[in-house]
Protein backbone atom coordinates (compact mmCIF):
# COMPACT_ATOMS: atom_id res chain seq x y z
CA UNK A 1 0.00 0.00 0.00
CA UNK A 2 3.14 2.48 0.61
CA UNK A 3 4.28 1.86 -2.67
CA UNK A 4 1.57 2.72 -4.27
CA UNK A 5 1.31 6.13 -2.18
CA UNK A 6 4.69 6.81 -2.71
CA UNK A 7 3.96 6.75 -6.53
CA UNK A 8 1.19 8.94 -6.20
CA UNK A 9 2.80 11.07 -4.07
CA UNK A 10 6.02 11.41 -7.00
CA UNK A 11 2.73 12.04 -9.67
CA UNK A 12 1.27 15.26 -7.69
CA UNK A 13 4.51 16.52 -6.54
CA UNK A 14 6.16 16.44 -10.24
CA UNK A 15 3.35 17.00 -12.12
CA UNK A 16 1.62 20.19 -10.37
CA UNK A 17 4.40 21.46 -8.73
CA UNK A 18 7.66 20.40 -10.89
CA UNK A 19 9.22 19.56 -6.99
CA UNK A 20 11.11 15.95 -7.29
CA UNK A 21 10.81 14.38 -3.99
CA UNK A 22 13.42 11.97 -2.96
CA UNK A 23 12.47 8.93 -0.88
CA UNK A 24 13.85 8.85 2.91
CA UNK A 25 15.01 5.95 5.21
CA UNK A 26 13.30 6.06 8.71
CA UNK A 27 16.24 6.93 10.19
CA UNK A 28 18.28 9.64 7.42
CA UNK A 29 17.36 13.17 8.80
CA UNK A 30 16.14 16.33 7.01
CA UNK A 31 15.72 19.57 8.87
CA UNK A 32 12.36 20.80 9.44
CA UNK A 33 11.45 23.95 11.11
CA UNK A 34 7.83 24.47 12.30
CA UNK A 35 4.91 25.71 12.36
CA UNK A 36 3.88 22.59 10.63
CA UNK A 37 0.78 22.01 8.01
CA UNK A 38 -1.44 18.94 8.13
CA UNK A 39 -3.79 18.30 5.59
CA UNK A 40 -5.80 15.07 5.47
CA UNK A 41 -8.66 13.31 3.73
CA UNK A 42 -11.09 10.48 4.96
CA UNK A 43 -11.76 7.84 2.67
CA UNK A 44 -15.01 6.45 2.84
CA UNK A 45 -15.39 2.76 1.88
CA UNK A 46 -15.44 -1.03 3.41
CA UNK A 47 -11.87 0.16 4.50
CA UNK A 48 -12.58 3.75 6.03
CA UNK A 49 -8.88 5.52 5.78
CA UNK A 50 -7.37 8.56 6.03
CA UNK A 51 -4.22 9.62 4.31
CA UNK A 52 -2.45 13.11 4.89
CA UNK A 53 0.28 14.84 4.81
CA UNK A 54 2.43 17.33 7.04
CA UNK A 55 4.90 19.82 5.85
CA UNK A 56 6.81 22.57 7.08
CA UNK A 57 5.32 26.10 6.57
CA UNK A 58 8.30 27.01 4.78
CA UNK A 59 8.11 24.23 2.26
CA UNK A 60 4.29 24.26 2.07
CA UNK A 61 4.82 28.22 1.27
CA UNK A 62 6.67 26.68 -1.18
CA UNK A 63 4.27 24.48 -2.89
CA UNK A 64 1.76 26.72 -2.86
CA UNK A 65 3.96 29.32 -4.80
CA UNK A 66 4.72 26.69 -7.41
CA UNK A 67 1.38 25.46 -8.01
CA UNK A 68 -0.28 29.11 -8.13
CA UNK A 69 2.72 30.71 -10.31
CA UNK A 70 3.53 33.38 -8.03
CA UNK A 71 5.93 34.18 -5.37
CA UNK A 72 6.38 32.59 -2.34
CA UNK A 73 5.81 36.64 -0.70
CA UNK A 74 2.66 37.13 -2.66
CA UNK A 75 1.49 33.51 -0.52
CA UNK A 76 -0.72 33.56 2.60
CA UNK A 77 -1.98 31.36 5.18
CA UNK A 78 -5.41 30.30 3.43
CA UNK A 79 -3.81 29.97 -0.32
CA UNK A 80 -1.48 27.62 1.86
CA UNK A 81 -4.37 25.54 3.57
CA UNK A 82 -6.54 25.34 0.13
CA UNK A 83 -3.16 24.48 -2.20
CA UNK A 84 -1.96 21.35 0.58
CA UNK A 85 -5.96 20.44 0.88
CA UNK A 86 -5.73 20.34 -3.20
CA UNK A 87 -2.64 18.35 -2.61
CA UNK A 88 -3.22 15.84 -0.40
CA UNK A 89 -6.76 15.23 -2.45
CA UNK A 90 -5.22 14.94 -5.91
CA UNK A 91 -2.93 12.25 -3.79
CA UNK A 92 -5.66 10.38 -1.96
CA UNK A 93 -7.25 9.97 -5.42
CA UNK A 94 -4.02 9.23 -7.31
CA UNK A 95 -3.46 6.55 -4.72
CA UNK A 96 -7.48 5.01 -5.48
CA UNK A 97 -6.66 4.79 -8.76
CA UNK A 98 -3.26 2.89 -8.28
CA UNK A 99 -4.72 0.73 -5.83
CA UNK A 100 -7.50 -0.04 -8.42
CA UNK A 101 -10.59 0.35 -5.87
CA UNK A 102 -13.53 -0.14 -5.88
CA UNK A 103 -16.76 2.17 -6.07
CA UNK A 104 -17.47 1.81 -3.01
CA UNK A 105 -14.25 4.15 -1.53
CA UNK A 106 -14.89 7.65 -2.17
CA UNK A 107 -13.09 10.88 -0.95
CA UNK A 108 -14.27 13.38 1.58
CA UNK A 109 -13.72 16.75 2.12
CA UNK A 110 -10.03 17.68 3.00
CA UNK A 111 -9.22 19.12 6.39
CA UNK A 112 -5.89 21.70 7.55
CA UNK A 113 -4.50 21.78 10.82
CA UNK A 114 -1.51 24.09 11.59
CA UNK A 115 0.35 21.86 14.41
CA UNK A 116 2.99 23.09 16.99
CA UNK A 117 6.76 21.39 16.56
CA UNK A 118 5.59 19.82 19.72
CA UNK A 119 2.51 18.39 18.81
CA UNK A 120 4.23 17.33 14.89
CA UNK A 121 7.09 15.20 17.08
CA UNK A 122 3.82 13.45 18.84
CA UNK A 123 1.95 12.97 15.56
CA UNK A 124 4.31 9.56 14.15
CA UNK A 125 1.96 7.56 12.24
CA UNK A 126 2.88 3.80 11.79
CA UNK A 127 2.25 3.92 8.04
CA UNK A 128 4.40 6.95 6.84
CA UNK A 129 6.35 7.90 3.95
CA UNK A 130 9.14 10.52 4.19
CA UNK A 131 10.17 12.57 1.25
CA UNK A 132 13.50 15.16 0.98
CA UNK A 133 11.60 17.99 -0.90
CA UNK A 134 14.38 20.78 -1.55
CA UNK A 135 15.79 20.08 1.37
CA UNK A 136 12.74 20.09 3.82
CA UNK A 137 11.02 17.36 4.74
CA UNK A 138 7.57 15.98 3.90
CA UNK A 139 5.67 13.18 5.54
CA UNK A 140 2.42 11.36 4.16
CA UNK A 141 1.09 8.78 5.78
CA UNK A 142 -2.18 6.46 5.56
CA UNK A 143 -3.84 5.00 8.32
CA UNK A 144 -7.11 2.98 9.53
CA UNK A 145 -10.00 5.82 9.69
CA UNK A 146 -11.73 5.28 12.90
CA UNK B 1 -13.55 33.28 -32.07
CA UNK B 2 -13.45 33.76 -28.05
CA UNK B 3 -15.23 30.84 -26.39
CA UNK B 4 -16.47 31.71 -22.98
CA UNK B 5 -15.92 29.11 -20.37
CA UNK B 6 -17.01 28.28 -16.90
CA UNK B 7 -15.09 26.61 -14.48
CA UNK B 8 -17.11 24.68 -11.43
CA UNK B 9 -14.61 24.09 -8.62
CA UNK B 10 -14.79 24.61 -4.71
CA UNK B 11 -11.13 25.15 -4.63
CA UNK B 12 -10.45 29.18 -5.55
CA UNK B 13 -6.88 27.46 -6.11
CA UNK B 14 -7.41 24.89 -8.34
CA UNK B 15 -9.89 27.65 -10.38
CA UNK B 16 -7.16 29.84 -10.60
CA UNK B 17 -4.53 27.34 -11.52
CA UNK B 18 -7.20 26.23 -14.40
CA UNK B 19 -7.69 29.92 -15.46
CA UNK B 20 -3.92 30.28 -16.00
CA UNK B 21 -3.63 26.85 -17.58
CA UNK B 22 -6.23 27.80 -20.04
CA UNK B 23 -4.52 31.19 -20.77
CA UNK B 24 -0.66 29.93 -21.12
CA UNK B 25 -2.24 26.85 -23.37
CA UNK B 26 -3.02 29.71 -26.25
CA UNK B 27 -7.47 29.36 -26.25
CA UNK B 28 -8.90 32.63 -27.71
CA UNK B 29 -10.59 33.07 -24.27
CA UNK B 30 -13.06 35.05 -23.92
CA UNK B 31 -14.94 35.66 -20.43
CA UNK B 32 -13.90 33.00 -18.17
CA UNK B 33 -16.68 32.36 -14.89
CA UNK B 34 -15.96 30.98 -12.23
CA UNK B 35 -18.68 29.01 -9.61
CA UNK B 36 -17.83 26.96 -6.22
CA UNK B 37 -20.46 24.53 -6.76
CA UNK B 38 -23.48 23.67 -8.93
CA UNK B 39 -25.72 26.55 -7.68
CA UNK B 40 -23.42 29.05 -8.67
CA UNK B 41 -22.72 27.67 -11.38
CA UNK B 42 -26.63 27.40 -12.55
CA UNK B 43 -26.62 30.90 -11.53
CA UNK B 44 -23.67 31.64 -14.23
CA UNK B 45 -25.46 29.84 -16.84
CA UNK B 46 -28.88 31.81 -16.06
CA UNK B 47 -27.30 35.15 -16.78
CA UNK B 48 -24.42 34.19 -19.58
CA UNK B 49 -23.70 33.03 -22.71
CA UNK B 50 -20.88 29.57 -21.83
CA UNK B 51 -19.42 27.59 -24.52
CA UNK B 52 -17.67 24.97 -22.00
CA UNK B 53 -17.71 24.03 -18.62
CA UNK B 54 -15.06 22.48 -16.99
CA UNK B 55 -16.24 21.07 -13.58
CA UNK B 56 -15.00 19.38 -10.36
CA UNK B 57 -17.28 15.99 -9.20
CA UNK B 58 -17.43 16.55 -5.09
CA UNK B 59 -18.74 20.00 -4.06
CA UNK B 60 -20.82 21.04 -1.33
CA UNK B 61 -24.27 22.19 -2.13
CA UNK B 62 -24.93 20.62 -5.17
CA UNK B 63 -22.16 18.52 -6.76
CA UNK B 64 -21.24 17.33 -10.43
CA UNK B 65 -23.63 14.63 -10.74
CA UNK B 66 -26.34 16.99 -9.84
CA UNK B 67 -25.02 19.72 -11.88
CA UNK B 68 -24.46 17.54 -14.99
CA UNK B 69 -28.09 16.59 -14.59
CA UNK B 70 -29.82 20.13 -14.73
CA UNK B 71 -27.71 21.13 -17.68
CA UNK B 72 -28.67 17.61 -19.57
CA UNK B 73 -32.58 18.48 -18.30
CA UNK B 74 -32.59 22.34 -19.99
CA UNK B 75 -33.17 22.69 -23.57
CA UNK B 76 -30.65 25.46 -23.93
CA UNK B 77 -28.05 24.53 -22.19
CA UNK B 78 -27.79 20.89 -23.09
CA UNK B 79 -25.31 21.44 -26.37
CA UNK B 80 -22.96 23.26 -24.17
CA UNK B 81 -19.84 20.72 -23.43
CA UNK B 82 -19.07 19.36 -19.82
CA UNK B 83 -15.46 18.28 -19.06
CA UNK B 84 -15.01 16.62 -15.71
CA UNK B 85 -11.62 17.99 -13.80
CA UNK B 86 -11.54 15.14 -10.91
CA UNK B 87 -9.10 13.60 -8.80
CA UNK B 88 -11.74 10.05 -9.25
CA UNK B 89 -10.85 8.90 -12.89
CA UNK B 90 -11.83 5.13 -11.51
CA UNK B 91 -14.43 4.08 -15.16
CA UNK B 92 -17.04 3.30 -12.34
CA UNK B 93 -17.09 6.88 -10.78
CA UNK B 94 -17.02 8.18 -14.30
CA UNK B 95 -18.26 5.71 -16.62
CA UNK B 96 -21.95 7.09 -15.34
CA UNK B 97 -20.95 10.36 -16.11
CA UNK B 98 -20.02 9.87 -19.89
CA UNK B 99 -23.37 8.10 -20.30
CA UNK B 100 -25.06 10.77 -18.87
CA UNK B 101 -23.39 13.27 -21.69
CA UNK B 102 -20.30 14.26 -20.39
CA UNK B 103 -18.20 15.22 -22.82
CA UNK B 104 -14.55 14.40 -21.31
CA UNK B 105 -12.77 14.36 -18.66
CA UNK B 106 -9.74 15.14 -17.27
CA UNK B 107 -7.92 13.67 -14.02
CA UNK B 108 -5.65 15.16 -11.67
CA UNK B 109 -3.06 15.98 -11.44
CA UNK B 110 -3.07 17.24 -14.64
CA UNK B 111 -0.16 18.97 -17.35
CA UNK B 112 -1.43 22.08 -18.87
CA UNK B 113 -1.00 20.22 -22.41
CA UNK B 114 -3.57 17.94 -21.18
CA UNK B 115 -6.28 20.37 -21.20
CA UNK B 116 -5.06 22.13 -24.32
CA UNK B 117 -5.68 18.85 -26.10
CA UNK B 118 -9.06 18.00 -24.63
CA UNK B 119 -10.42 21.41 -25.26
CA UNK B 120 -8.89 21.26 -28.77
CA UNK B 121 -10.51 18.43 -29.21
CA UNK B 122 -13.80 19.49 -28.29
CA UNK B 123 -13.55 22.99 -29.46
CA UNK B 124 -12.03 21.97 -32.44
CA UNK B 125 -9.84 25.39 -32.08
CA UNK B 126 -5.78 25.04 -32.92
CA UNK B 127 -3.28 26.13 -30.67
CA UNK B 128 -2.71 30.29 -30.69
CA UNK B 129 0.81 31.33 -32.28
CA UNK B 130 1.73 32.80 -29.35
CA UNK B 131 1.08 29.68 -26.97
CA UNK B 132 4.72 28.88 -27.64
CA UNK B 133 5.99 25.61 -25.38
CA UNK B 134 3.70 24.79 -22.44
CA UNK B 135 6.06 22.32 -21.21
CA UNK B 136 8.32 25.29 -20.71
CA UNK B 137 5.75 28.00 -19.10
CA UNK B 138 6.44 28.83 -15.32
CA UNK B 139 2.89 28.45 -13.93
Amino acid sequence: MLAKLKAATFEVLETMFFLFPEGLEEDELVPAQGPFICTWVSISGPQPLRLGMIAPQSLARKMAANFLGTQEEAVHKPEIEDVLKETTNMTAGSFLSKLEASSAFHLQTPHARWLTPEEEKQKRPANRLRFDVDGELLELFVERDT
Amino acid sequence: MAYNVLIVDDSAVMRALIRKVLVISGFDIGQCFEGANGVEALGILENNWVDIILSDLHMPQMDGATLVKEIKNNEVWRHIPVVLITTEARPEVINPFMEMGVKDYIQKPFRPETIKQKLTGILGEGIGADAGEIESCDF
